[in-house]
């Protein structure tokens, strides 16, 4: 039989979004270590639902990585201890047998907490509508070998367009700032030849969006980077820093 | 057997007149048009926000419709599209090595084991090309040569490249330019988006889809839509298996509840099982994560040829590497020479299960094989296999603690993508007037096996080009906005939701939603998995029905209807499963013939291949409902093969 | 125009616009902050070498005196400002965690507006004691430089009495470590909001960075130290 851990999890709790939350206490008994952090959750709920009690609400869907849906604060840090994994990939086996787990949602003023540890994210999809896209009508679109595209422009774009838009950088960063997840979407369409024509508008239009829905400013802390389950650079942010003076260059002068 | 009964009426699926290359030119020529001042007047309610949902929302709302979008996870960009990791095709022969619109409609059809409908394949065929464009100009980053233009792979047993493929995450990028479009019409007023919506109800108003209840997953309100169609774009259902690839939260709930209003349900049970899976670990387990397919390319599968060797693995006494080469079985390479380790999905599935079943499986549970890089890694070097695979030997390393270059990964097979769904004409609308089923959910295109990098090419295929064209067919005969919510329909239908959720939270029994799920999970992937017989399909028939009696008499449902209650979200999808399961097993007992990823076993040629009875079933059974408890009727949809002609798939 | 104004105001008040200005004020300080320090290291070349350079100071034109000092007040007081405006809006934005923990975001990083305001309360009791010269009598601080020939304030006999007071000097060197750690994320930082920064260059900045905030804190701090140790006096 696998090796097995027992734990102590400390759980936020909150009925709704208007409720005042609290952090309870639960043992996470015989854990199996192969088990991914979601699945003993599963199975701590497994248990409360056999005792007649509620379960602890968490977001999740795929479950290997790439939806973006699972959250979670683990011991403070979004996704948890592992670096580049979200939480659907973290294993047991990164913890040991007694240890205490906080586990609090993805805080942010800007991510209203919907249940227990569920928040509304929707916020980043007003930030990819405000402007996250290149507007090409279906069927207008020309061969598409006819826009050759330079390997490492293609590549850098194709980092950035790695986000899967969890909000583990909110989450993480002191100021609550959206700049990683905001600067990830303007690099991987301005770098582009297609992203041209609206770039400075993007970068205008989505900032403006950014400031409303209440995030925070960058200080250049860096900590998102080390959040975020897929690597995205702050480099994007320095991108966009000098991509906002040149739009608004643009905008001001006319230019 | 069971003697299902048959009707002789079949809707027309509509399918042009003509040579098949000029079908589709010769449809859009001859449709009506929808005057674009008319066209705002007309409200499309999409179900789904995946690559078809998307891609169907954004183009219809950008040709002036009034679009109202649903998806149950908390933003569109979550569709379980995102997991897509290989690739998509299109017929562009971009790479000069004799690729064609003809050539991937050859493939198709053949890779479907001659069960699927050629004017659609062809179809499908014909836009792939278009699909790339669009998505290239969308900013799309597909992968790339030196020279700036696009990299192509070949995928999924094809013997070109004809693949286009974003690193690992094809299907995430292609969510996102599809989601991004969304959003642009989003922002400009032309769709309103409904995340955490989950549809529990389809309403006809005179026999016609006008309108869907659903239930709000924040506030838990029942709420009614009302459109002058229905789209469904809600995906497949292989979480009929408990375990698959799929996301938690895929159902068949949408076209369950469809086919309860007097949709067909086509060939429910052509589910395609993947090879290359990590196998399970443990009962706690709660999906399967696929390792790409890509894989295959490099790695070489094996398992011992003793019984004996294998235990010894399974105990951990001695390690792969200590099997000597002799004492190694390439049971791919030995049964397929040509094809190898690219076999296509279907036989390199049973052929492991064949391996596991004869006692040579590796896992601890006995449910693996090897997929071995040593050779690859000693041939091109470590640095190109991770050039190659880097992310993908992390992930598995990430799961399962061993390193794949150290020691081979172990896979086996899991339920995968759903070939069957809603029965559909040529203008992708079902018999039930109105609902139109897109992308995995219907039935079209795949036949009885998918080729890989073929569903994205449909679910895009289907929301960015055929449903815009198709769609004035039925709009033009109704009048825009003629069905409100005040249609005695409505209510009843809200009604009944309630009700059943009501039932499902008073059940106050003892044991969680998560076990019925599981436990019907295991029926099914034991006697109506890789290999059926007419026996495990009674045996499941029989259980099927007890096991859903029990969920109603002892399954315990936490927590109120009102806000948030995940338990509840949960046994709604199950008790659908749990009698959408009896149908799929219905319709595996009814084709007694093996073809595709169907494989009844009493039906193989002598060396184990699939054998199929062109002369009984070259034919799509679409199921049609008559009670929980009672038998559907089965219509049946000849199936013509003019253009590819009838042979037997061989891949040896 | 019109534009131009509209676009001018809304970059003032965007959320990046204002970092720029609060980087590109930051960079004024550094500069000046260099120049201060030139000027005050003089201070062991002998009581001649420093009160000639304050003498030179004080007898630019009063125009261009009070222009700098202007200047350099405008720079601080936008620098300090926009600061202390958007660390407010960071903490509005921000829901506390039960459980705190950071990955990689460095403490000089977080603690900016501590020890920024540190620096302030700083230099406002700086200004107080030297610019001003509070309590500093010029009929006992006058000397003679240029071999005799001009009468001016004694500067040096200033700093050597100023820094002869322990909780006085204790207070500076305190000060001074807040500065460093101030610049030691702030410099670096310049890069990153000016948008000249990358994963390949920032080691480098780092390492400027902390050079030059080490350069600084060093070189203020010898003074008070030098006092305290009967180096200078
Ligand atoms: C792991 C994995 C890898 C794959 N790799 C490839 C590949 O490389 N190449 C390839 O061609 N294909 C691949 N496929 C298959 C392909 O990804 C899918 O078939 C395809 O993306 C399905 O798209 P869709 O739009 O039909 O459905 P989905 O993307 O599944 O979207 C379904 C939508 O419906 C919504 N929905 C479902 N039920 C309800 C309800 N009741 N109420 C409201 N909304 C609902 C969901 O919220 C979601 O928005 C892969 C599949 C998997 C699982
Ligand atoms: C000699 C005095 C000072 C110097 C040289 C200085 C320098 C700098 C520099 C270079 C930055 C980095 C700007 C950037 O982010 O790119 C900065 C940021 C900052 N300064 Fe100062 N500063 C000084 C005084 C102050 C004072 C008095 C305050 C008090 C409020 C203050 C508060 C801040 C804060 C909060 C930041 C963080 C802003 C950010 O990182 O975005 N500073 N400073
Ligand atoms: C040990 C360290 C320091 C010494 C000995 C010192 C000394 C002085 C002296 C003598 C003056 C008055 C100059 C004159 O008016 O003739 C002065 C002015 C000033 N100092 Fe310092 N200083 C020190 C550190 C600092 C630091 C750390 C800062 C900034 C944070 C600073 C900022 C200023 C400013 C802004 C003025 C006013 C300049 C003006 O009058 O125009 N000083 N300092
Ligand atoms: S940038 Fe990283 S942390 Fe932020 S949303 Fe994207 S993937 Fe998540
Ligand atoms: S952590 Fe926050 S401060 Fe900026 S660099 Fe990242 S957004
Ligand atoms: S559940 Fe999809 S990323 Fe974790």
């Amino acid at each position: 039989m696998a090796k097995t851990l027992n734990l102590t999890l400390k759980v936020w709790r909150q009925e709704n979004r208007e409720a005042k939350g609290r952090i309870e206490t639960y043992a996470a008994k015989d854990i199996p270590v192969d088990a991914s952090f979601l699945e003993m959750l599963d199975i701590v709920n497994e248990g409360l639902v056999k005792e007649g009690k509620e379960p602890i609400h968490f977001d999740h869907d795929c479950r290997e990585g790439i939806c973006g849906m699972c959250s979670l604060t683990i011991n403070g840090i979004p996704h948890g201890p592992e670096r580049q994994v979200t939480t659907c990939q973290l294993h047991m086996r990164k913890f040991k047998d007694g240890d205490t787990v906080w586990i609090e949602p993805f805080r942010a003023k800007a991510f209203p907490i919907l249940r227990d540890l569920m928040v509304d994210r929707s916020a980043l999809d007003r930030i990819i509508a405000a402007g996250g896209y290149i507007d090409v009508r279906t069927g207008s679109a020309p061969n598409a070998n006819n826009i050759a595209v330079e390997k490492v422009k293609a590549d850098a774009a194709f980092d950035a367009a790695a986000c899967i838009g969890c909000g583990a950088c909110v989450a993480s960063c002191k100021n609550a700032s959206a700049m990683l997840f905001t600067s990830a979407k303007i690099a991987h369409l301005n770098l582009l030849p297609q992203g041209q024509p609206e770039r400075s508008k993007r970068v205008l239009a989505m900032m403006k969006q950014m400031e409303a829905e209440g995030f925070g400013n960058c200080t250049n802390q860096y900590e998102c980077e080390a959040a975020c389950p897929k690597g995205i650079s702050v480099d994007n942010i320095a991108r966009l820093n000098r991509d906002f003076m040149r739009a608004n260059a643009k905008e001001g002068l006319c230019f | 057997m069971i003697n299902f009964p048959v009707s002789d009426w079949m809707p027309d699926a509509k399918i042009p007149s003509g040579p098949i290359q000029d079908k589709w030119s010769k449809y859009k020529l001859e449709s009506k048009l929808i005057n674009p001042n008319n066209k705002r007047k007309y409200t499309v309610l999409v179900v789904g926000s995946g690559l078809a949902g998307a891609s169907a929302a954004a183009t219809l709302a950008e040709l002036g419709y009034n679009v109202k979008c649903f998806c149950y996870q908390d933003s569109p960009r979550r569709a379980h599209s995102i997991a897509a990791q290989g690739g998509i095709n299109a017929a562009k022969n971009y790479q000069n090595d004799g690729d064609s619109v003809y050539r991937l409609f050859y493939d198709t059809v053949k890779g479907g084991d001659f069960r699927a409908r050629e004017a659609n394949v062809y179809r499908l065929a014909e836009v792939s090309s278009n699909i790339i464009d669009q998505c290239v100009a969308q900013g799309v980053p597909f992968g790339r040569e030196y020279g700036g233009l696009l990299d192509n792979r070949s995928f999924g047993g094809a013997q070109l490249k004809r693949t286009f493929y974003a690193r690992g995450q094809t299907g995430q990028q292609l969510l996102l330019g599809a989601y991004q479009a969304l959003e642009k019409e989003v922002a400009k007023g032309h769709i309103e988006m409904f995340s955490r919506h989950e549809m529990m109800d389809l309403v006809l108003v005179d026999g016609e889809a006008k309108g869907i209840v659903t239930r709000n997953l924040v506030t838990g309100e029942i709420k009614s839509y009302a459109g002058d169609t229905v789209l469904l774009c809600t995906g497949g259902y292989g979480n009929v298996f408990f375990l698959s690839t799929n996301a938690m939260g895929c159902n068949v709930t949408a076209a369950y509840k469809a086919y309860k209003r007097g949709a067909f349900f086509a060939n429910p049970c052509f589910t395609q099982i993947h090879p290359t899976c990590i196998p399970v670990k443990g009962d706690y387990q709660s999906k399967l994560t696929l390792m790409s397919e890509s894989l295959r390319n490099s790695g070489r599968i094996w398992v011992p040829k003793s019984r004996e060797t294998a235990e010894k693995i399974r105990k951990k006494e001695i390690k792969p590497s200590d099997v000597p080469e002799e004492e190694r079985d390439y049971y791919l390479e030995r049964k397929y020479p040509s094809f190898g380790n690219l076999a296509p999905r279907d036989i390199s599935s049973r052929a492991a299960k064949e391996a596991c079943d004869d006692g040579r499986g590796v896992a601890v549970t006995g449910k693996g094989v090897f997929l071995d890089f040593a050779d690859e890694i000693k041939r091109m070097g470590r640095e190109w296999i991770d050039g190659q695979y880097g992310n993908l030997f992390d992930m598995y390393e990430e799961i399962t603690d061993d390193d794949p270059h150290e020691t081979p990964m172990m896979i086996y097979p899991a339920s995968h993508y759903t070939m069957g769904g809603l029965w559909v004409d040529y203008n992708l609308m079902s018999n039930v007037k109105g609902l139109h089923v897109l992308g995995e959910a219907n039935f079209s295109d795949h036949g009885a096996n998918r080729l890989g990098a073929s569903a994205l090419m449909q679910g895009l295929s289907d929301g960015y080009f055929v449903i815009p064209a198709t769609l004035p067919a039925y709009l033009t005969t109704t009048k825009p906005g003629a069905v409100t919510t005040a249609a005695p329909e409505f209510k009843a239908a809200e009604d009944e939701v309630k009700e059943r959720i009501n039932k499902l939270l008073n059940v106050k029994g003892t044991k969680t939603v998560d076990s019925f799920h599981r436990e019907l999970g295991l029926i099914m992937w034991e006697d109506c998995g890789m290999a059926r017989t007419e026996e495990s399909l009674t045996h499941a028939i029989e259980r099927i029905p007890q096991l859903r009696k029990e969920f109603w008499e002892n399954v315990r449902v936490t927590g109120t209807a009102d806000g948030i209650n995940a338990e509840l979200e949960k046994a709604c999808r199950v008790a659908d499963f749990l009698e959408f399961a009896q149908l799929l097993c219905y319709d595996a007992l009814n084709r007694q013939e093996s073809c595709g990823a169907h494989f009844r076993v009493e039906y193989q040629l002598p060396d184990g291949e699939a054998k199929r009875n062109d002369d009984e079933y070259a034919y799509v059974a679409a199921w049609e409902y008559t009670g929980v408890d009672s038998l559907p009727v089965l219509h049946k949809e000849p199936l013509t093969f003019e253009n590819v002609h009838l042979a037997i798939r061989s891949y040896k | 125009m019109n534009a131009l104004v509209k676009t001018i105001c809304t970059f003032v008040t965007s959320s990046i616009g204002r970092k720029i200005i609060v980087a590109l004020t930051g960079l004024c300080l550094v500069l000046f902050l260099a120049g201060h320090l030139a000027g005050n290291l003089l201070i062991f070349g002998g009581p001649e070498w420093i009160n000639t350079y304050a003498h030179g100071l004080h007898s630019m034109p009063e125009a261009a005196l009070w222009g700098i000092r202007a200047g350099l007040a405008v720079i601080f007081i936008i620098h300090v400002w926009l600061t202390i405006q958007l660390k407010l809006e960071n903490h509005a934005a921000r829901e506390p965690y039960v459980f705190k923990n950071t990955i990689k975001a460095t403490l000089s990083s977080r603690y900016m507006i501590y020890t920024g305001l540190t620096v302030l309360v700083f230099l406002i009791y700086h200004l107080y004691q030297y610019t001003l010269r509070v309590g500093y009598d010029p009929a006992q601080f006058t000397t003679f430089i240029s071999d005799g020939t001009v009468e001016t304030f004694d500067v040096y006999k200033m700093i050597v009495t100023g820094f002869s007071n322990v909780w006085c000097s204790a207070f500076y060197i305190l000060a001074v470590l807040m500065l460093f750690s101030h610049l030691r994320h702030g410099v670096q930082s310049i890069f990153q909001t000016v948008g000249v920064d990358s994963r390949k260059i920032r080691p480098f900045y780092n390492f400027i960075a902390i050079a030059y905030g080490a350069i600084i804190c060093l070189g203020f701090i010898s003074v008070p130290v030098s006092v305290l140790l009967g180096i200078i006096k």
